[in-house]
C-alpha cells in the first residue's frame, strides 16, 4: 500500500463515527472474516486506521480497493460537501436511447483521450443513479485521489449534479458529459446546495406540488378546523388565501431542504422622481442571502403564516420554479430591486 | 491485543477523541510500544514518566518517537485515570520548561487531569517559568486557565501567597489579564491588598477601560481594605468571572466521578442545566469541579484549611481562624457546615463572593434563557432553589443577590413557574423602606394576585403572613439588643429607625387587607382564602405582646365582616381568638400609656375601630341585636322585613349563626330527645344556656370560649351578665 | 372605521366570549384549547384573530366580545407594533376592564426587558393589566389560561358578587414603570 492509499483510507475513516466503521467494512466486503473480529472499534482512530492498514497489506489491498471504499463512502452519505447542478440541453433525437455501458465507454474514452493521467469510476446506485468518481491528473503528474471529482447522473433526465471540481477540469467534464449523454450543449444550473437529495428532489420534481386551482381541493385535506367548536377564527378566510398561495408557490407537503437563496443585487437606485442616487452608471451592488436549515420550508411558514405580507414575489417562487438558489437581478429583469427586501427566513 | 486490556477501556472517555487528532504523527511510534508492549514490559506507565522526566532541554523533538511513544502512554492514562501528584509535578515542569518542544507543552497541558489533588509545589514552579517569559502567550494563558480549573484541587496555597506579587506582575499583560485577576480573585487575603496594587490596578482599569474582572479583584480588595480603595463600583457587578475549565472539563468530572464513585454526587450541586451548545454564553458545568473528599495525609504543614475538607463541626471550630474559600462559592450553599462557617465568621469578602456567584446563576437560569426554548430544566431548577432556601433558613436571612433576582423575576412571573419556591424565597426577604416596597413588591404582585386562581391567593397571603413574622422576630430580636436602629441584614450597614420599621410592616398589613378583602370579595368568600387571611391577622393582633412593637392595626371590614359572618365554625372561633387578642394587646397598650405616660402609635381611631368591631360581634352573636347605634352598618329595617325571614335580629347569634346551626341543633336533640318539632329559642331559657355554652365550648372552640369570657364576663355562674364590658 | 365596542350585543345565556388577539398565531391556539378545556361554571367562546380592525362579514355571526386579550411576543418587535395598530380600532369602552396584555418570552435577555417596559407604559396609558406567561410549556399554557379565565369571569359578569371589570381593572392595571428596572 504506497502512501497515497494510505491517507485516502485514513481520511475517510476519520470522517466516520468509530460505531459506523464496522458497517462500512462489511459493506467494502476486502477483509476477511477474521481480521474484521480483530478489530475494536471502542479504541481511537488512529489505532483503527493503524490496524486496517496493517490487514490491507496482509491482503495485499491496493488504491483500487481503497477507492472503492470511498465511493461506498459518498454514495451512503452524498449530502458532505457543495453539489452544483448542470442541465443539459439540445437533446439529440437519440439521447432517450442512451444507454448505461454505452454512457461509460463514450465517457470514458473522452476523458482518456484528453487527460493521459486520470482515473474513473463508475458505479450504479440501486436507485437508477450513476455515480461517477473522477482523479485528476495531468500530463506529467499522477490522478490526485485525495481530491477526487464526483458525479451524479439519472440516465434520460437532463440534470447533472456534480461535487468538488475545479474550474480548470470543468471544461473536459462537461465535453464528456455532453457527447456520453447525446446532447447539444451544458450551463450551469445556478443551484448549490449541500444535499444531493434536496438537489435532485427539486429539480426533478420529486415533492408534492400543488397547481392554481379554483376550487382548492388540497386545502380540504389541511385541517383547518379548531379542535373546539366553541373557538372560532376571525381571518380564516384569509389564512386559507395565504395557504394556499404558499402551497401554489413552495409545494405542499415535505419540502426539499435546501439551506440558502442567493441574490446578487446589480440594479440602480431609483428615487420617487426618477432621481438616481449618483449620476453615474454604476450599479448598487449587494447581495441578499437567505439561509436556514430548511430554507424552503422557512419560506412558505413565512408565507403561510402571514409573516410576509401579499402574494409571494416571483423572486421566491423562482426557487422551485426554476430550480434554482443563485439570482442575479438586475434593472431589466423580470423581478424589481425592491421586493428583495429583508424579509428574512 | 489482548494483553492491551489493563489499559483497554480508557479510550471510551469522551475526551479521549480529541487527543487522536494530535496523535496522528505517532501512528509508528504507537506500534512500536505495542511491539514492546508485547514484550511483557511490567509498567509501560512508570517507564514513560520516568523517561519523560529525564527529557532535557534541546532534544530534538520532530519525529523523535521515543518522547512521543511515551507520551501517547502516559494521555492514555491521563485521561482515563488522572495523574498522581508527583507525575503532575513531572510533566508540568516537563511542559513548560519547553524541554519537549512549545507543541508538546500545550499537548501536555491539555492531558494534564489531576486524579487527586495538585502539589502546590508544582504550580510555584510553573509560576517560575512562567517568570521566565519564553513560553509563547498561548501557552501562558493555557497554564494559567489550568491553574484556575484545577484550583480547588491544589493541596494548599500558603506558598502560592507568597509569590503573590510575581503572579501580581502578570496583570499588566494584557492577554493574561483576566485569568491573572481570576487567580489573584482567589488567592486574596487582607494582607496581600497594598497601596501600590491598588493603583496599579487603577492604572491598568484607566488603560482597559471598566473590564469586570478588573472591577471583581477591587471590589474584593475594597472588602479587605475599604481605606485604601476609593473606588466607587456600581451597586451589583453583574457578571462575574467566566468559567476558564472548557478544556478540562469532560475530561476532569469524568476523572473525578470514577476515582470518587457515586459518593460526590449528592455533595455537588450541579447548576449544569444546559448543556446545548446552542446558548455558548452559558456557564457550562458552573460547578462541575466537584468537592474535594478523599483524605490525603494532613499533617503536613500547611496552614490554611479548605472548607470543602471539613468533616466535623470540631473540625470547624479548631480551624475557623484559617479556613480557605473554595474557588467556586456555591459550593457552600449545600454544605451544613459551609454555612456554620458563614455564619460566625461574618466574612464580609465570602458573602460577597458568594452573591455575586449567586446573583449571576440565578441571572442567567432564570432571566436569560434560550431562546429556542428548551426550558425543560424544572426540577433542575426546582432543586438549585430549594438548596438556596435551605442555606438561607439555615442563615435565618436572605440572600441580597436573591433579593434583587426576586425583585426582577417578579415582574415578569407568570404566577405558576415553580411557585412554592419563589413564594418561600419571598418570604425570606428582609425588612426594607416601605416607598420601595410598593415599587418592587406589591404592585407586581398585587398585579399577579387578582388575575390568578385563589389557590394562588392564599399562598400569597401564606408567603406575606411567614414574611410578617420573620421581620417582628427580627426586630424583636434586635430591639431586645439595644438601640432603636435596626440593621436590615446581619452583613449590611444599612439601618432603619423604628418608625421606619413600623411604616414598613404597617404599609405591609395594610397591602394585605386591601389583597384580603377585595380577594375575598372576588372569590366569594372561599373558605381556604379567609382562613389563609385569618392566620395572618392571628399575627397582627400579637404584634404588641408577642413581639412588642407597639403597633395594632385593625382588620379591615371586608375581612372582618365575611369571617363574622362565615359559614364554617373555625373561622367564626378564629375570629373570636383574633378579636380577644386584640383586646389583649390594646388593654395592655392602654396600661403601659397610664403608667409611663409613654405616646404609642396606637391611635384613638384604633381603639374606635376595635370597640365598634367588638360591639357588633357581641350585638349580633351575644345579645341577637342588630346594627351598631352610629355606625354606617346599620340596616334598614323595612329592607330586612322584605327578606321575610323571621326574627332577623337572631340569626347570627350563637345558636342560629349559620356556622354553629348544627351545634345547635345536635345539642337540641341531646337535651330533648323525644321532641319532634325543634324549636332552638328553648335553648335561651334558664340552665340550657350554659349547658349550650359549655356544649359549645367542650367542640374546641377556645377562641370563642376566650372572646365571651373576656366581653361577656360569662362564666358558668353568672349567666344574666350579657352586656359588653369593653370599654377600654 | 369600525370600532370593537363593547356592548353593542346582547349577550349570551351563561357564556362568555374572549377575544384572542396574536400576529404570529403561534401560542393563540394552544391557548384557546387550553381555556376551552379548562373546567368552569359558564361556556367559553374563544374567537382568534391577527390584529384588528375584525373583518367585517362576520359581525353578525360574532358575540358579544367580553375580554380582548393581546398576546405579544417580546421576541419579535413586529409583534408589539401590530398590537400597538390594532388598539386603535376598540372603542374606549373596552378600556374599562375590558382588555389585557398577555406576554411571551418576557425572560429571554436584555432586548426583551427593553420591549417589556414598553408594553408596560402601553398598557398603563390603557389602564390595562399585564400578564406574563410561559408558553413554552404546557404548565405555563394552563397557568396562562386560568389566569385569563378569572379576569374574563369578572369582565362578563360571572362573578357572584357584583365585581365589575372597571372595578377589577382598578386593582389589576399596570401602573408606569419608570424605574422600576434600576435596582
Amino acid at each position: 500500500m504506497d502512501a497515497q492509499a494510505r491517507s485516502v483510507l485514513y481520511r475517510i475513516i476519520r470522517r466516520i463515527p468509530n460505531r459506523n466503521i464496522e458497517n462500512l467494512l462489511k459493506r467494502w466486503n476486502c477483509l476477511s472474516a477474521d481480521q474484521m473480529r480483530a478489530l475494536d472499534y471502542t479504541r481511537p482512530k488512529w489505532m483503527i486506521v493503524e490496524h486496517v492498514i496493517s490487514f490491507c497489506e496482509e491482503s495485499r489491498l491496493g488504491l483500487k480497493h481503497v477507492t472503492n471504499l470511498e465511493m461506498i463512502y459518498r454514495i451512503e452519505n452524498p449530502d458532505q460537501g457543495i453539489w452544483n447542478a448542470c442541465q443539459l440541453a439540445e437533446a439529440q433525437d437519440d439521447a432517450v436511447c442512451v444507454e448505461l455501458t454505452q454512457f461509460k465507454e463514450q465517457f470514458k474514452a473522452h476523458l482518456h483521450g484528453v487527460i493521459r493521467h486520470i482515473s474513473i469510476k463508475m458505479k450504479k446506485h440501486e436507485d437508477e443513479a450513476i455515480w461517477i468518481r473522477i482523479a485528476w491528473g495531468d500530463n506529467f503528474s499522477k490522478p490526485n485521489h485525495l481530491k477526487p471529482t464526483y458525479v451524479v447522473h439519472h440516465l434520460h433526465t437532463s440534470y447533472v449534479f456534480i461535487s468538488n471540481l475545479m474550474a480548470k477540469h470543468k471544461i473536459f467534464l462537461c465535453q464528456a458529459l455532453v457527447i456520453a449523454t447525446k446532447h447539444g450543449s451544458i450551463k450551469d444550473g445556478l443551484l448549490s446546495t449541500k444535499s444531493l437529495n434536496a438537489m435532485r428532489d427539486l429539480l426533478l420534481r420529486r415533492y408534492q406540488q400543488v397547481f392554481p386551482n379554483a376550487h382548492s381541493r388540497i386545502l380540504q385535506e389541511r385541517n383547518t378546523l379548531p379542535s373546539f367548536p366553541c373557538i372560532g377564527k376571525e381571518h380564516r378566510d384569509h389564512e386559507e388565501i395565504r395557504h394556499q398561495m404558499a402551497c401554489e408557490a413552495f409545494g405542499h407537503g415535505a419540502m426539499p431542504k435546501l439551506e440558502t437563496a442567493v441574490y446578487r443585487l446589480e440594479t440602480r437606485y431609483k428615487g420617487n422622481s426618477n432621481y438616481t442616487l449618483s449620476d453615474k452608471e454604476e450599479f448598487f451592488r449587494g447581495v441578499v442571502r437567505f439561509s436556514s436549515s430548511s430554507l424552503l420550508e422557512s419560506l412558505r411558514h413565512c408565507v403561510a403564516s402571514g409573516m410576509a405580507e401579499g402574494p409571494v414575489t416571483p423572486l421566491l417562487s423562482a426557487i422551485t420554479q426554476r430550480g434554482r438558489n443563485y439570482f442575479v437581478i438586475t434593472d431589466k429583469g423580470p423581478g424589481v430591486s425592491s421586493q428583495a427586501s429583508a424579509q428574512r427566513a | 491485543m489482548a494483553d492491551l486490556s489493563n489499559l483497554t477501556g480508557l479510550v471510551s472517555e469522551p475526551s479521549g477523541e480529541s487527543d487522536s487528532s494530535a496523535s496522528s504523527a505517532s501512528n509508528r511510534s504507537l506500534r512500536l510500544a505495542e511491539k514492546q508492549k508485547r514484550k511483557g514490559e511490567a509498567d509501560p506507565f512508570g517507564v514513560a514518566v520516568k523517561f519523560l522526566s529525564q527529557v532535557e532541554a534541546g532534544t530534538v523533538v520532530r519525529g523523535n518517537d521515543e518522547l512521543e511513544r511515551n507520551i501517547v502512554v502516559v494521555e492514555t492514562v491521563a485521561v482515563s485515570k488522572g495523574l498522581s501528584p508527583e507525575v503532575i509535578t513531572v510533566l508540568l515542569d516537563l511542559a513548560l520548561s519547553l524541554n519537549a518542544g512549545t507543541a508538546n507543552c500545550t499537548r501536555v497541558l491539555k492531558f494534564l487531569i489531576p486524579a487527586t489533588v495538585v502539589p502546590q509545589e508544582a504550580i510555584v514552579k510553573g509560576v517560575s517559568w512562567l517568570c521566565v517569559g519564553k513560553m509563547p502567550i498561548n501557552a501562558q494563558v493555557l497554564f494559567v486557565r489550568w491553574v484556575l480549573t484545577v484550583f480547588d484541587l491544589i493541596d494548599c496555597k500558603d506558598n502560592l501567597r507568597s509569590i503573590y506579587g510575581f503572579i501580581f506582575s502578570f496583570v499588566t499583560e494584557e492577554n493574561l489579564c483576566p485569568f491573572i485577576c481570576h487567580l489573584l480573585y482567589l488567592l486574596t487575603m487582607r494582607e496581600q491588598v497594598h497601596p501600590y496594587r491598588v493603583r496599579k490596578l487603577l492604572d491598568i482599569q484607566a488603560k482597559m477601560g471598566r473590564q469586570p474582572f478588573l472591577t471583581q479583584l477591587l471590589v474584593l480588595y475594597k472588602v479587605f481594605r475599604p481605606d485604601l480603595v476609593m473606588l466607587s463600583h456600581p451597586a451589583r457587578v453583574r457578571t462575574g468571572f467566566k468559567n476558564h475549565n472548557s478544556t478540562w472539563k469532560v475530561a476532569l468530572s469524568a476523572v473525578q466521578r470514577k476515582n470518587k464513585g457515586a459518593v460526590l454526587v449528592d455533595q455537588s450541586l450541579s447548576l449544569d442545566v444546559k448543556e446545548k451548545p446552542s446558548s455558548r454564553k452559558r456557564k457550562l458545568h458552573h460547578l462541575a469541579i466537584p468537592p474535594l473528599s478523599s483524605a490525603f495525609d494532613s499533617n503536613s504543614s500547611k496552614k490554611a484549611f479548605r472548607l470543602q475538607e471539613l468533616r466535623s463541626f470540631k473540625e470547624l471550630l479548631e480551624n475557623i481562624h484559617n479556613i480557605e474559600l473554595p474557588a467556586q462559592m456555591g459550593s457552600l450553599l449545600g454544605s451544613a457546615l459551609a454555612l456554620h462557617y458563614l455564619d460566625c465568621v461574618q466574612d464580609e469578602s465570602a458573602f460577597l463572593r458568594l452573591n455575586f456567584w449567586l446573583g449571576h446563576s440565578l441571572q442567567e437560569e432564570f432571566l436569560l434563557c434560550p431562546v429556542d426554548g428548551s426550558s425543560d430544566n424544572t426540577s433542575e431548577a426546582c432543586r438549585f432553589l430549594s438548596t438556596i432556601l435551605f442555606s438561607q433558613q439555615f442563615l435565618q436571612e436572605g440572600f441580597s443577590s436573591t433579593e434583587s433576582f426576586l425583585y426582577k423575576f417578579l415582574s415578569v412571573w407568570d404566577g405558576s413557574l415553580l411557585r412554592p419556591q419563589i413564594l418561600d424565597l419571598l418570604s425570606d426577604i428582609p425588612l426594607m423602606p416601605s416607598f420601595y416596597m410598593h415599587k418592587l413588591l406589591f404592585e407586581p404582585l398585587k398585579q399577579l394576585y387578582f388575575t390568578s386562581t385563589v389557590f394562588f391567593k392564599c399562598s400569597v397571603i401564606e408567603c406575606l403572613n411567614s414574611m410578617l413574622v420573620k421581620w417582628l422576630t427580627w426586630h424583636s430580636v434586635s430591639a431586645s439588643e439595644g438601640g432603636l436602629d435596626i440593621s436590615l441584614n446581619s452583613n449590611s450597614t444599612m439601618t432603619m429607625t423604628l418608625s421606619g420599621f413600623m411604616d414598613s410592616v404597617m404599609e405591609l398589613v395594610r397591602f394585605v387587607g386591601l389583597l384580603a378583602s377585595e380577594g375575598l370579595r372576588l372569590e366569594n368568600c372561599h373558605i381556604l382564602l379567609l382562613n389563609q387571611t385569618l392566620a395572618f391577622y392571628e399575627t397582627v393582633c400579637d404584634m404588641f405582646l408577642k413581639y412588642s412593637l407597639p403597633l395594632v392595626i385593625m382588620p379591615p371590614a371586608g375581612v372582618f365582616y365575611p369571617a363574622l359572618f362565615a359559614t364554617d365554625s373555625i373561622s367564626v372561633d378564629r375570629l373570636g381568638y383574633i378579636m380577644y387578642r386584640y383586646r389583649k394587646n390594646l388593654t395592655l397598650a392602654k396600661k403601659q400609656e397610664q403608667q409611663r405616660e409613654q405616646t404609642f402609635h396606637i391611635s384613638r381611631n384604633t381603639y374606635k375601630e376595635f370597640n365598634r368591631n367588638l360591639q357588633a360581634m357581641v350585638n349580633s352573636m351575644w345579645n341577637s341585636w342588630w346594627g351598631i347605634p352610629g355606625s354606617d352598618l346599620e340596616i334598614d329595617k323595612d329592607l330586612i322585613a322584605l327578606s321575610k325571614v323571621s326574627e332577623p335580629w337572631c340569626r347570627f347569634d350563637l345558636i342560629h349563626h349559620p356556622a354553629l346551626f348544627s351545634y345547635a341543633i345536635e345539642f337540641h336533640q341531646r337535651c330533648w330527645p323525644e321532641r319532634k318539632d325543634v324549636d332552638l329559642g328553648s335553648i335561651k331559657t334558664g340552665k340550657y344556656w350554659n349547658w349550650y355554652m359549655e356544649f359549645l365550648f367542650n367542640q374546641g372552640f377556645d377562641g370563642l370560649n376566650n372572646f365571651i369570657q373576656t366581653n361577656t364576663g360569662h362564666g358558668i355562674s353568672c349567666q344574666d351578665d350579657r352586656q359588653p364590658s369593653s370599654q377600654t | 372605521m369600525s370600532l370593537l365596542r363593547p356592548y353593542s350585543k346582547v349577550p349570551e345565556l351563561i357564556t362568555a366570549t374572549v377575544l384572542l388577539v396574536e400576529n404570529e398565531e403561534e401560542f393563540q391556539s394552544k391557548l384557546a384549547d387550553a381555556i376551552v378545556q379548562h373546567e368552569k361554571e359558564f361556556n367559553v367562546n374563544v374567537r382568534l384573530a391577527r390584529k384588528l380592525p375584525l373583518p367585517v362579514e362576520n359581525k353578525e355571526t360574532r358575540p358579544r366580545i367580553d375580554l380582548i386579550v393581546f398576546i405579544i411576543s417580546l421576541l419579535s418587535q413586529r409583534s408589539l407594533q401590530s398590537v400597538e395598530g390594532s388598539l386603535a380600532h376598540l372603542h374606549s369602552d373596552c378600556f374599562l376592564g375590558k382588555v389585557c396584555f398577555l406576554v411571551t418570552d418576557a425572560r429571554c435577555g436584555s432586548h426583551t426587558q427593553e420591549r417589556l417596559v414598553r408594553v408596560r407604559k402601553l398598557a398603563a396609558s390603557h389602564q390595562c393589566p399585564v400578564l406574563c406567561a410561559e408558553h413554552r410549556t404546557a404548565d405555563g399554557v394552563i397557568a396562562a389560561s386560568v389566569r385569563i379565565l378569572n379576569i374574563l369571569k369578572v369582565s362578563a359578569g360571572m362573578s357572584p358578587i357584583a365585581t365589575t371589570a372597571l372595578y377589577l381593572s382598578s386593582l389589576t392595571r399596570c401602573s408606569a414603570t419608570s424605574d422600576l428596572e434600576e435596582d
